[in-house]
This record gives C-alpha cells, sequence and structure tokens, in this order.
C-alpha cells in the first residue's frame, strides 16, 4: 500500500458514499423485487403446508437445509479474515476485512431465517427456545438442533458487535464531512467517538479482546453444525471427520464469496490502490490451502466407508459417485478440489478473470457439496423399500432467488452508506509501512 | 282462542328457542346426532353391532364400531366360523362406501339425455305404475339381475317376479366359478362349490385359484392355507403354484412354477397319468384306474414338458413331492388363469385329488360356498342377448355393473338402451350400468339394513344396521314388499318377512333365537361339518363324463401348437374384486402387495417379451376385441409373452376415485364363452404387444426391490431350522451385533452411552411372524381405518408422499427375482430410539411403558427424526389432507386428525391401550395378555403379529422372542427395536 496518503484513503472511502446514481437504485428496486418474490413464495407455502416444496419421504430435508449451511459457511470468512488474520498480524487482511465483517453478518442473517423457512409449524417455532413456562416443558439440549440455535445467535451477536466496534472511528470520520440529517444519523452510530487518546486505546484493546473472543466461534459455529448431520445415524453423515470438514469447507467458500465479492467492488469503487492484486492472491493461497483440505475430507470419507466394512455404508458412497446424483457429486469435486489447485500458479491467482471465474465455481460447487451430503445422505440410507430422490420445486427456488436477492440488497445499501473498507486501519497500515519498512 | 298456561309457555319456550338458534352465527354442530340417544349410545363409549361384509360373496361375519351414532370402523367377527375375527382389506374399506362422497342419496330419473331428481316417494310410485303396465303386458315382462345375495332376499326375488308373472331373478357374479361347478356335477354329481380344509393338507397345489386373493372365500383360506404352511412345531407343509403369472397367492408358494397360459390342463393330467404309474398309492377300483389311465395316456412327461414350458425336473419333483405326500390337496384355476380348457383343468384336479384320497377328507360337500348360486356366464351373456328380441319392458337391477364387467363385444350397453325397456339400476353410484339405466334407485347399503346372507351353507350370518341411515334410501326388500305385496295379511318391512322367512326354513325358533343370532352375528353351531354324505361318483356316470369332457376336441385343443405367442390375461385383484372397490380411496392408495404400485393399472410383462422395456413405459396392448396404451411393470414373476393386468380400475364412472383411473382390461377380453361349462374367458390371445414412444411415471411405493444385501426380512432354511443351533459370539459389527432386548436388560456399558429406560409394568412389544405374512395388506388397510390417516392421491405418491403408518414391503431375491418375502414396517418402538434424540422440543417422546410416543401438539415440523429414522417409518403432513364430507364421519374420534406441518407414525395404537388401561384401572387389574389387539393385529387374516408385554414372563410375546428365528430389524443399529421379527422359513421341494 506504498504511495498512500491519509487524504487519499479518505477520499477514496468516502467517495463511495456519494449519493448514488439511478442504476444503483434500479438495481436496488430490482433485488427488493426479488426478496419479494422470495417471502410471497413463504408466505404461499406457510399457507398451503410445506408440501409446496419438493421435499419427501425420505428426502425431508432440501435446498432450505443446503442453503441454510452454505449461508452460515458463507458467514464464515468474514469473521476468519477480521478476528484469526488480525490475530496472526496477516497485514493484507486489512483493505478486505470490512467487507468481509459485513458479508458475514448478512450471510448469517440470511442463514438464520432458513430453518424457519425450513420448519413445518413456523408459528410454533418458538418451542425451541428454553423460555420458563409454567408447564415446565424444556428443548431438548440433547438435539444438536438446540445447540445450533446456540451457536448461531452467539455467533450472529459476536459478529455484529465486532463489525461495529470496528466501524466507530470511520463512522465519526464520515459523520465529520457530512451534514443535515446525515450527520444526525452518523452523530448516534459513532457513539461521540472524538478520536482522544482514551477512545484509541480502548477502541484497540477493545478490538484485540473481540478478536480473540470471535476466533472459537469461527471454529465452533460450523462444527456445531456439522453436528447438525454427523449426531444423526444416516449414512454418509454419521462420521467424526464432519467437524474439521465442514469448517474447512465453510472457510473455503467464505473466502470464495470474498472473491466474488471484491473484485466488482474493487472495480466499481476504483479500490485497486487498497485492494491489490496481492491481497486478492493472499486470498487465492488460503483458498489452495482449505481446498486441500476439502479434498482431503473427500477421500478420508471414502476410505472410512471402504474401511468400515460396512455394506450400507459403502453401497452409500458408492452411490453418491456413480448413482442419481453422480453428476452433482462431480460437479462438487472437481469445483471444491480441484478446480481452485490452478491457484497454485501464479498467472492464474494474479489473473483477475480466473481469480473471478474459479471464485464463483467454488461457491457453485460448495453449494453441491450441502446438497450432495443433505440429499444423498437420506436419499439411499438404510431401508431399500424406502430410497427415493428429490428434486427442488418452484417455491424452493425462488427462495433460493430471494436469499441470494436479499443478501446483495443488504450489501449493496452497505456498500453506499458505510465505509466499506476500514479508513483507519488503512491509515494505520501507512504508519507501519513508515515505521518498519514495509 | 283461550290460549292456556301450558300452552302459553310451550309457545314462549319454542320461539324463544327458534330466535336463538337462528340467530347463532355458526349452525349448530351435534355431537351425537340424535335428539333422544338411543339407550346404548354412551358418548366416547363404542356400541358393537355384529354383521356380516358384502364386499364380495365369501360372507365373513363383521363387527361394526360405531361411535356416537356413526360407523368408524370394521372389524372381523371372532365368533364367525368363516373369517374368525379377520377380514380383509376390502371389509376394511366397506366404511368408505357408505360414507363415498359421490354416493347418491336421491332417486334419479333420466329424461332425454338428463338426469332429473326425483323424491323417493316419487321414485317408487313411478316403479309401480312402470311394473303394473308390464305385469299386465304378459308373462316374462320384466326381469331382474341380482348379484349374490342372501337366502331370504332372494326367495323375495323371486316371490316379487313371480307375483309380476315373471322368472326369477338371474344371480351375476364377475367370478362365476362356472368350470369348477361344472366338474363338481360331472365328478360327484354336485354342482357346488365344496370348501377345503385347507388346513389339514401337508401338500397343497395350486394351478392358479388364487385363494389368497379372490378365490372363493380369501379370509378363510389365508387362515387355513397359514395354518398348514406356517412353521410350528417343527414342520411346515408344502405348496406349489403353477400359473403364467405370479400373483400374489404364488409369491406365497415354495415353489411357483410358470407354465404356458392354458396347458393347467394338460399339466394335471400329465401328473395324474404319472400319479396312476404308482399303483400302491392308488387306492381306487379297477375299472376306474383304467379309465383313468386311458384318459391320462396321450399326456406323457415329455408332451406335458412341451406344451406347458415348464423345467423338466420341475415336474418331476411336482410328481414325486405329490405322491409322496399323505394328504395333499389340489386346487384348480383361478378366475383368470381359466382358458377354455378350464373345465378339462377342473375335472383333472378332482381326479387327482380322487386318486390320492377317495374319501375325498378335505372336501367339505355340506358346507358350500354361497357364490354356487351365481348364474353361469353362458347364461347371463344368452341374458342380455335375449333382451334384444324378448319383449321385456322392465329391467331391475341389484348392485350388477355389468357394463363394467362384461368385455364390450357382450353387447350390454346396446341391450340396455333399447328404448322399450325401462331399466332400474337398485344401486348408491353413478356406475357404468347405471349411467345406462332410466331410473337409478338408490337402496341402503348393507351396514345400514337388516338381512341375512350365509356365507356358506351351514350357517346363519346376520346384518343389521349398525348405525342410522344416512341417506333416505330405503331397503330394497322393503320397496319390492310394498310393490308386490297388496294383501294386508303378509309382511310388508322386510325385517318382519326376513324373521318369517328364518322361522319358515326352521332356521331360527323365535324372537329369542333371532335376538341371539343378531347378538352373535348368526348362528353358527351347524358349521362344523357332519359326515360326509351323498357323496357318489358312481363310476358309470364318472367315465361317460371323461369322455364327454376330454374329446378329441380337446385333445385336438391341446396338441395343436398355438400360433399366437402373445397372450393377455385380467387377472381378479385382491384390492378391487371384480371393480366393485375401486371407488374407495383406501383399496387406491393401498399398493397392490406384488407390485406395489397405488391407484393406477400397469400392465405386468417379462423383461424379455419386449427387449429393454422400462417401467412406466407406454405399451400398446392389442387384441381382436381392444386396444389400450398401458404402463408396463417389468417383473420376472410374469412368464415371457404373457402380459397381466389386474382387474378392477378404468371405469369410465363411479365416482372420483374411480373415474378414469388406471384401465380396464376386460375391455381387451372376447366375450365368447367356454362350451363345456359357459365361463368366460379371462385370457385372450394377443395381436401385438409393442412399446410406443412415451413413458409415465409409476405411482410405486418401494423404492428398490431387492434388499441390497441389508438382511432387513430374513429367512432361514428349513434344514438349517431343525438342524444344531450353531452360537456365534456377539460382536459389535453388522455381522455378528447380539439381540439387544427393548429392556434395561438389553444394555450393556460397552454399547451404550445412556443409562436404559426402566419399564416397571408394562413393556409393549410386537412381534412379527414373517413365515405367516402374505402380504395381503389387510394390516394396512385396518391401520388407515384405525387412526385416520392421510391419502394424499395418486400425485403424491409419485411424489413419495404417502402416509401409510404400516406398509408391507415387498422384497425380492437377489438372485432368484421370483422368490419374494413380504415384510410389515412399522414404527419399531425402539428402547433406544434414533428419532427421540435428535428433536429439539421433545415431540417423539419414550413413555415409561416404552413406546415412542409422537406429541402431535408440540411437534414443529425439523424432520430430523425422520431423516434419523434408520426404518424410515416416520410420515410428515405435507399439507392438511381431505376427507370430502362425508368420508369425514368415518374418523376416529380417539385419534387426533394431524394437521400440516406435524410428523406423525404408527402409535402402537395408542388410544387401545389406553382404553384398557381404563377397563383394568376400573376393575383394579393388570391389563391382560392379549387384551390389547391394535388394528392391524386384530385383522391380519394369517395371524402374523402378537402384540403384548414384555415385562411378564409368561405373556405370548415373552415367549415368542425365544423363538430360534427371533431377530431385530437391523439391530446392529443398537436401536433395541420393540417390534421383533420371526424370520420366514424357506424350504425346496
Amino acid at each position: 500500500m506504498a504511495g498512500l496518503s491519509y487524504a487519499e484513503i479518505d477520499r477514496t472511502v468516502l467517495d463511495t458514499l456519494k449519493p448514488p446514481t439511478r442504476t444503483y437504485w434500479l438495481i436496488i428496486a430490482l433485488l427488493f423485487f426479488g426478496v419479494l418474490v422470495g417471502a410471497a413464495c413463504w408466505t404461499y407455502q406457510i399457507f398451503k403446508g410445506i408440501g409446496v416444496a419438493g421435499m419427501n419421504h425420505p428426502v425431508m430435508w432440501g435446498t432450505y437445509l443446503i442453503n441454510f449451511v452454505f449461508w452460515i459457511g458463507i458467514g464464515h470468512a468474514g469473521t476468519l479474515i477480521s478476528a484469526i488474520l488480525y490475530l496472526f498480524r496477516a497485514g493484507w487482511r486489512t483493505p478486505v476485512a470490512r467487507a468481509a465483517e459485513t458479508m458475514t453478518v448478512f450471510a448469517v442473517c440470511i442463514a438464520g431465517l432458513f430453518p424457519f423457512i425450513h420448519l413445518g409449524r413456523v408459528w410454533v417455532s418458538f418451542y425451541i427456545i428454553p423460555y420458563p413456562n409454567q408447564r415446565t416443558i424444556w428443548p431438548n439440549f440433547q438435539s444438536p438442533l438446540v445447540f445450533d440455535m446456540c451457536a448461531i445467535t452467539t455467533y450472529l451477536t459476536v459478529s455484529a458487535l465486532f463489525l461495529y466496534t470496528g466501524l466507530i472511528p470511520d463512522l465519526a470520520t464520515v459523520r465529520d464531512r457530512s451534514e443535515g440529517l446525515r450527520k444526525k444519523v452518523y452523530t448516534i452510530l459513532s457513539l461521540g467517538w472524538t478520536g482522544a487518546y482514551e477512545h484509541w486505546r480502548h477502541h484497540a484493546r477493545g478490538y484485540l479482546f473481540f478478536a480473540a473472543i470471535a476466533t472459537p466461534l469461527v471454529v465452533s459455529v460450523h462444527s456445531v453444525v456439522s453436528w447438525d448431520f454427523a449426531l444423526g445415524i444416516v449414512p454418509g453423515w454419521h462420521s467424526t471427520i464432519f467437524a474439521p470438514y465442514f469448517v474447512a469447507g465453510a472457510i473455503h467458500s467464505g473466502l470464495a464469496m470474498v472473491l466474488t465479492l471484491m473484485i466488482p467492488l474493487r472495480k466499481i469503487f476504483r479500490y485497486e490502490r487498497f485492494i491489490t492484486i496481492n491481497v486478492l492472491e493472499n486470498v487465492a493461497k488460503t483458498i489452495i490451502f482449505t481446498g486441500l483440505i476439502v479434498g482431503y475430507a473427500y477421500i478420508v470419507e471414502y476410505f472410512v466407508a471402504w474401511y468400515s466394512n460396512n455394506t450400507v455404508e459403502q453401497e452409500s458412497f458408492q452411490w453418491r459417485a456413480l448413482g442419481y446424483y453422480s453428476w452433482e457429486f462431480w460437479v462438487m469435486v472437481s469445483f471444491n478440489a480441484i478446480v481452485p489447485l490452478l491457484f497454485f500458479l501464479k498467472k492464474i491467482r494474479t489473473s483477475i478473470p480466473w481469480l473471478f471465474v474459479i471464485s464463483v465455481l467454488i461457491n457453485i460447487g460448495m453449494w453441491f457439496e450441502r446438497f450432495v451430503i443433505i440429499v444423498g445422505g437420506v436419499a439411499h440410507e438404510f431401508i431399500p423399500y424406502s430410497w427415493g430422490t428429490y428434486g427442488p420445486r418452484w417455491p424452493e427456488i425462488g427462495i433460493l432467488i430471494g436469499s441470494f436477492c436479499l443478501f446483495l440488497f443488504l450489501f449493496l445499501l452497505f456498500v453506499k452508506h458505510l465505509p466499506s473498507v476500514s479508513i483507519t486501519e488503512l491509515k494505520e497500515t501507512i504508519g507501519e509501512a513508515k515505521n518498519h519498512g514495509r | 282462542m283461550k290460549l292456556k298456561r301450558r300452552d302459553f309457555l310451550k309457545m314462549v319456550g319454542l320461539t324463544g328457542v327458534t330466535a336463538v338458534a337462528g340467530c347463532s352465527p355458526d349452525s349448530t354442530k351435534k355431537l351425537i346426532p340424535y335428539l333422544i340417544p338411543a339407550e346404548d349410545i354412551v358418548p366416547g363409549v363404542a356400541t358393537w353391532y355384529a354383521s356380516t361384509c358384502r364386499e364380495c360373496p365369501a360372507g365373513c361375519g363383521i363387527l361394526a364400531k360405531n361411535r356416537e351414532g356413526r360407523v368408524i370402523k370394521v372389524e372381523g367377527n371372532p365368533l364367525h366360523p368363516i373369517n374368525q375375527g379377520r377380514i380383509c382389506m376390502r371389509g376394511q374399506a366397506a366404511v368408505q362406501g357408505i360414507y363415498n362422497p359421490d354416493r347418491i342419496k336421491t332417486p334419479f330419473l333420466k329424461e332425454k339425455d338428463e338426469w332429473r331428481i326425483l323424491s323417493y316417494a316419487e321414485a317408487e310410485d313411478l316403479l309401480r305404475f312402470r311394473i303394473k303396465k308390464a305385469a299386465a303386458k304378459g308373462p316374462n315382462r320384466i326381469r331382474m339381475l341380482t348379484e349374490v345375495v342372501g337366502d331370504p332376499l332372494l326367495n323375495l326375488f323371486a316371490r316379487s317376479l313371480n307375483q309380476w308373472d315373471s322368472t326369477g331373478p338371474m344371480v351375476f357374479e364377475p367370478f362365476g366359478y362356472e368350470s369348477l361347478k361344472a366338474a363338481n356335477e360331472k365328478v360327484f354329481g354336485v354342482k357346488g362349490l365344496p370348501s377345503y380344509h385347507m388346513e389339514k393338507a401337508d401338500l397343497l397345489v395350486s394351478l392358479g385359484a388364487d385363494f389368497l386373493e379372490t378365490w372363493l372365500s380369501p379370509v378363510e383360506y389365508a387362515r387355513k392355507f397359514k395354518e398348514m404352511h406356517s412353521f410350528h412345531d417343527g414342520k411346515k407343509g408344502f405348496f406349489v403354484y403353477i400359473s403364467p403369472y405370479q400373483s400374489l397367492t404364488g409369491a406365497n408358494a415354495d415353489l411357483w412354477i410358470s407354465c404356458n397360459p392354458g396347458s393347467e390342463a394338460a399339466i394335471a393330467l400329465g401328473i395324474l397319468r404319472e400319479g396312476l404309474s404308482y399303483d400302491d398309492k392308488v387306492r381306487l377300483p379297477y375299472t376306474m384306474r383304467e379309465s383313468l389311465k386311458r384318459v391320462a395316456y396321450p399326456f406323457t412327461k415329455e408332451k406335458v414338458i412341451e406344451i406347458s414350458g415348464i423345467a423338466s425336473n420341475h415336474y418331476e419333483k411336482l410328481v414325486r413331492v405329490l405322491m409322496k405326500s399323505e394328504k395333499p390337496l389340489i386346487l384348480g384355476s383361478g378366475a383368470s388363469a381359466s382358458g377354455i380348457t378350464a373345465l378339462q383343468t377342473e375335472m383333472a384336479v378332482l381326479l387327482l385329488n380322487l386318486i390320492r384320497d377317495p374319501a375325498l377328507r378335505l372336501y367339505d360337500f355340506t358346507n358350500r360356498h354361497r357364490i354356487e348360486i351365481a348364474s353361469r356366464r353362458a347364461e347371463i351373456v344368452a341374458f342380455f342377448k335375449s333382451l334384444e328380441n324378448d319383449p321385456v319392458d322392465l329391467l331391475l337391477l341389484n348392485n350388477v355393473n355389468p357394463v363394467f364387467s362384461l368385455p364390450p363385444g357382450s353387447g350390454v350397453e346396446e341391450a340396455l338402451r333399447k328404448d322399450s325397456l325401462f331399466v332400474v339400476s337398485f344401486s348408491n353410484f353413478m356406475d357404468e350400468t347405471s349411467k345406462q339405466a332410466n331410473l337409478i334407485f338408490p337402496v341402503s347399503l348393507p351396514l345400514e339394513t337388516w338381512d341375512e346372507y350365509g356365507g356358506k351353507q351351514s350357517i346363519l350370518s346376520t346384518l343389521q344396521p349398525a348405525m342410522g341411515n344416512l341417506t333416505d334410501a330405503p331397503h330394497l326388500g322393503d320397496v319390492l314388499l310394498r310393490l308386490s305385496c297388496d294383501d294386508k295379511k303378509s309382511a310388508q318391512i322386510f325385517k318382519e318377512y326376513l324373521f318369517a322367512h328364518l322361522v319358515e326354513k326352521k332356521r331360527i325358533n323365535d324372537k329369542r333365537d333371532w335376538t341371539l343370532a343378531l347378538e352373535r352375528g348368526g348362528i353358527f353351531e351347524s358349521f362344523f361339518p357332519e359326515e360326509q354324505k351323498g357323496l357318489s361318483h358312481s363310476e358309470k356316470h364318472l367315465s361317460q363324463a371323461l369322455t364327454e369332457v376330454f374329446s378329441s376336441s380337446f385333445l385336438g385343443e391341446m396338441f395343436t401348437p398355438s400360433t399366437a405367442a402373445l397372450t393377455f390375461i385380467a387377472a381378479p385383484s385382491i384390492r378391487f374384486f371384480d371393480g366393485r372397490g375401486a371407488n374407495k380411496p383406501w383399496l387406491c392408495e393401498i399398493p397392490d402387495p406384488v407390485s406395489e404400485v397405488t391407484w393406477h393399472t400397469p400392465v405386468l410383462i417379462n423383461p424379455k417379451t419386449i427387449e429393454g422395456i422400462r417401467d412406466g413405459d407406454l405399451v400398446r396392448i392389442e387384441s381382436q376385441w381392444g386396444r389400450m396404451d398401458a404402463p408396463a411393470y417389468v417383473t420376472e414373476g410374469v412368464r415371457r409373452g404373457v402380459a397381466v393386468m389386474n382387474i378392477g380400475q378404468g371405469h369410465q364412472a363411479y365416482g372420483r376415485y374411480a373415474e378414469r383411473m388406471g384401465l380396464n382390461p376386460f375391455s381387451l377380453l372376447s366375450s365368447k364363452v367356454t362350451i363345456d361349462s359357459g365361463s368366460p374367458l379371462f385370457s385372450v390371445k394377443l395381436i401385438s404387444l409393442t412399446r410406443t414412444s412415451r413413458s409415465t411415471a409409476l405411482a410405486h411405493t418401494d423404492g428398490s426391490r431387492t434388499q441390497q444385501g441389508r438382511k432387513i426380512a430374513l429367512s432361514v432354511l428349513y434344514k438349517d431350522l431343525i438342524g444344531k443351533e450353531v452360537s456365534e459370539k456377539p460382536g459389535l459389527t453388522m455381522k455378528d451385533f447380539p439381540f439387544t432386548l427393548p429392556l434395561p436388560a438389553g444394555y450393556d456399558r460397552k454399547r451404550d452411552f445412556y443409562p436404559p429406560h426402566e419399564h416397571k409394568e408394562y413393556r409393549w412389544v410386537m412381534v412379527v411372524d414373517l413365515d405367516k405374512c402374505i402380504g395381503c395388506s389387510a394390516c394396512t388397510a385396518a391401520c388407515y381405518a384405525e387412526n385416520n390417516v392421510g391419502m394424499v392421491g395418486i400425485e403424491r405418491i409419485i411424489q413419495q408422499r404417502e402416509m401409510s403408518w404400516l406398509a408391507v414391503q415387498r422384497y425380492h431375491d437377489e438372485e432368484r427375482k421370483e422368490n419374494l418375502i413380504f415384510f410389515p414396517m412399522l414404527c419399531q418402538h425402539c428402547d433406544n430410539a434414533p428419532c427421540e434424540s435428535v428433536c429439539p422440543v421433545f415431540a417423539p417422546n419414550h413413555s415409561k411403558e416404552g413406546i415412542n410416543n409422537q406429541v402431535y401438539n408440540r411437534c414443529i415440523g425439523t424432520r430430523f427424526c425422520s431423516q434419523n429414522c434408520p426404518y424410515k417409518v416416520r410420515r410428515f403432513n405435507w399439507f392438511d389432507w381431505k376427507w370430502p364430507e362425508p368420508l369425514n364421519l368415518q374418523l376416529n374420534p380417539d385419534v387426533t386428525v394431524r394437521s400440516k406441518g406435524v410428523m406423525e407414525k404408527c402409535s402402537f395404537c395408542i388410544q387401545r391401550i389406553k382404553e384398557a388401561h381404563q377397563q383394568a384401572k376400573k376393575e383394579n387389574r393388570k391389563i391382560r395378555d392379549g387384551e390389547i389387539q391394535p388394528a392391524c393385529v386384530q385383522t391380519c387374516p394369517a395371524g402374523v403379529f402378537t402384540f403384548g408385554n414384555l415385562v411378564v414372563k409368561e405373556s405370548r410375546v415373552s415367549k415368542l422372542i425365544g423363538d430360534k428365528r427371533a431377530y431385530q430389524a437391523m439391530g446392529y443399529l443398537n436401536t433395541k427395536p420393540a417390534v421383533i421379527y420371526l424370520k420366514k422359513v424357506v424350504q425346496e421341494i
């Protein structure tokens, strides 16, 4: 980030907050329409019954839970980048941390919607909350779904607060440069930040501690999500490898999503000088690492199935690769484990088009990974008489589109109303560069 | 006008009530549909009325369960000798007849192709007018066609027709057993249908008689069959089935020998020839033996094998085992297999029985089946032909549907449409025949009427109204009495007529007998057979019959190689019988036991018949008489070159569940009848059988036809079972996992993380004997009826959303595809239930009696329980299921109707367990063994299920789990299931 001045950083970032163009609002309107489509599908489903979706006997979990795991996975990279890499002092994280964190919060919010969409009787979903009641009926703490609820609410709370903590100095910067109603809003949001020494001291400490608290959550949340499956006895689910496998997969998909979002962002907002090709390359390198873990997990699953000498397990995995869903399986394997290996080539990991295409492919591959695990497992379960297949139907597709629209809708609102790159942290890097000659 | 104080008060009261009633926003919903309830109606307590099932001519005894004035379920009458407390799925579905949403409530008169609603009085007046007019014209102007009915009603029909100067009614049944009757007459001089002591046989051979599905009296024979063919006391009888296709009956055989269609007679005669060569075994007079030898002479082994196409080792085995056995019973062909040589087949079978046991100890001629009164098909066809020329003015049809069940060439529709003929259909449904009628006159259905119908000669079996009438339809007997009786002396209502008739026939003596009979469902004492008497097979008579039947034309038929390679067979269906069940949604929804296909009618063909054919491909079937496109069901259970289709569906009318659903195989058949016995032909040579380019999704419920080597439905070889026991050291793998009781004793620190459940007094357990299961699915129907299980329809079955709590799974053997095993799968009520631990809200909950309860109110619909259930017995309510009115009146008030979004599953009929608890508590005792019978246990014709308390050592279930055959389905998952299976015993012949 050589040659950047404080003023340039301020200018570039604050430029992004200028009143948007008509195209922007048009896109926002389109996305909002997409959200409405999803909402309408859900409403229809609530009135008619969950049967309007494609789920059946035996595949009782379909795209809703695939989307849930997918979005939770996306929601992992943000905290990884902002917290873990912060603790590791990985300097390249700075320009992408803010956007990644925001992505996390939105993705987790959307992920949190899906279990509700999935429920047969969403109107009594509060039974799952451990609230005191005169019948003294509590939720079943043995159930992975209760762990899940706790894990996700914790993660959402912590990552939202972490995002906000980091935002405070930047909000003050925006406040200082705006007028009218805007100023009032940012004044409230910036919590009276003056840039006093005490403020900086508390902020820096607080941010560090938050990072330390958030770090285990990155690992725990997706481990807990994986237990939704691993604690079941379904062949293809019931495996001890699931927690690390899911965490690696989540980070894999999250990093890919960071690339998918950052590449257009740096182009549109002229962030090229902050989000340098070097930053993107580092993300790609991390993707190689996670991709290798994911690939290893795929192989181990097959090894264990063979080694178990269990006919059911073996048949299940054989069917996964060669059966009805073999197409989905090979999409998963090639997009998640093979395609990322291209990043070993410097040419590819420094080429913007390649980076973008591969990141999108990984996102697709990771969606199919969840499909293969969730649907493929139960479709060919213990009782051959009850074997069956599943395919999504229009309300599910509507809701899937709605969820993407909601995510982009929120993200686009964010980039035009809040600094999408951390001004404070970028400025810090200039100081560091000066001091340490980097 | 002077107003009295009392009158004033009455009027004020009445006005007040009217005002209140009139102003209330909702119409009043009556919990009990009685103003003054009858003495025997107590809200919440069921009343049982003994009656007789009229869903087929077998005449099983039933108990109709009445709750708050409505019949909600039908169960077998344990006192009744025919079915001994069991009924089939058609019997269970009888309630869907009375509550059918398409039931006609008023008479309809056809005026210029439009239906006009009449009142019952108008309809009766019209009928009276028509009868008077017709009777005045001359003799035989009024004719009647009826289904098989009881003696009193038949008598009334005859009397009424007689009064109108006409001959008695024709009795029409699509399955009339003409050939069997004719053979009995020729050999024994008895033109009737004896019953069989199948249970006493040690070998059973059937040349196509589907006695587990429709043949004569399926529930009775299912029971008797399993008495001889289930493993007990170290013994098990043999059963060989010889037919071109494997029906459900054939699927239960130890050996299914597939033969060329129409070759049954040759096989029987061939065996006769072989049998006669065993001189020491044949206990017949010399001359008779010689005449038999003459008949069988042309049927050498080589010839028989050539004609029938069966394997020579099968044939040799068959002869050997037949001559070796002590008490063999050979049955002839069923309706479907009868071709033009049906009579010869039946004759040869009788002769075979005769040479093995001249005394015919397994025949019971004193207890003949009521269906024998049915007219021959030849007579029926002739009757319709005669309508064209004879001056008949009025045709009365009682609950028959010849337009549907006679082949199109029979000319029934044309005959009915004749202008000069006024057709009255006493039917409750707008079926194909009613549509052609001029007047549809609904009459009360069997569950609403007084009647008598003895399915067998020696018993008296009563019918009584099990509830108030749902419509204003009168009893047919009452109508006829009113129409025919002008003198005031004789009975005016049918109930009185019935009583008088029975007294006259000396079946009962007085009112006391009558009341007793009603209470018990009939008089059965005479059931136990007397000595065989009056059975004469005079040699002269016999030899004459032999030359007549086994004529040269028969030999010519047998020995001329058939040119047409393809045969189409219309097979009677266990679900729809002759088609009368097609409007009952349960019967449509419950899959066919062999093909597992619901709602529609596939054509069963061998994969070799059309190369590369796949399930659901549309196949064009063309015979001389018709053509249709049917979805294929590819199976090894059909001989190459044979196409089989079940009878019953493909209605053009008959209500929403039947109309345009499936296909009607009758439409391909010839209207010809056999010359010698006058029986219909249920098979036809095909012109072509070709695959079209189209295909359709079959609504089947099975995901895989085989067990994929997973050892779910287990069987054991007979010789291994009686051999020495090999004890294996238990381990933790799939192969050596031990039997784990659903009791604390079944827990082991090495295997189990969580502590066991304590069951202090009761631990409910079910034992399922796979050796007895014939796959008939009566249990499934009973479960639908008892537990308000939703009916989802064909589209949702294709989407794999069927709701049945108990599915009889059918698995083919991996290597020998024709070997089938039936496996009733219901909730296993595991002691270590995978569903319980994953539910976030405790909706599945383990009760202290070991039952895995599903709390519907608590369920939020995560569906995790179903995902985690290895047995896949949990069903999810994808929608709110519909019970179109008045089908909803059948719903069991003791069981919640589940709304959309909740999971459900088998509860072991918890409502019945609770009822037993209340009773036991009232009487200050514990629940007795056998006191609780879940619906499936109650109805199973073969006695597969045993339900009881495992905590008590003396209970039947405790004893049964000690059986060598006991195992748990996928016990290696350590779920500790409370449903314990006994392996099927298979034996090589």
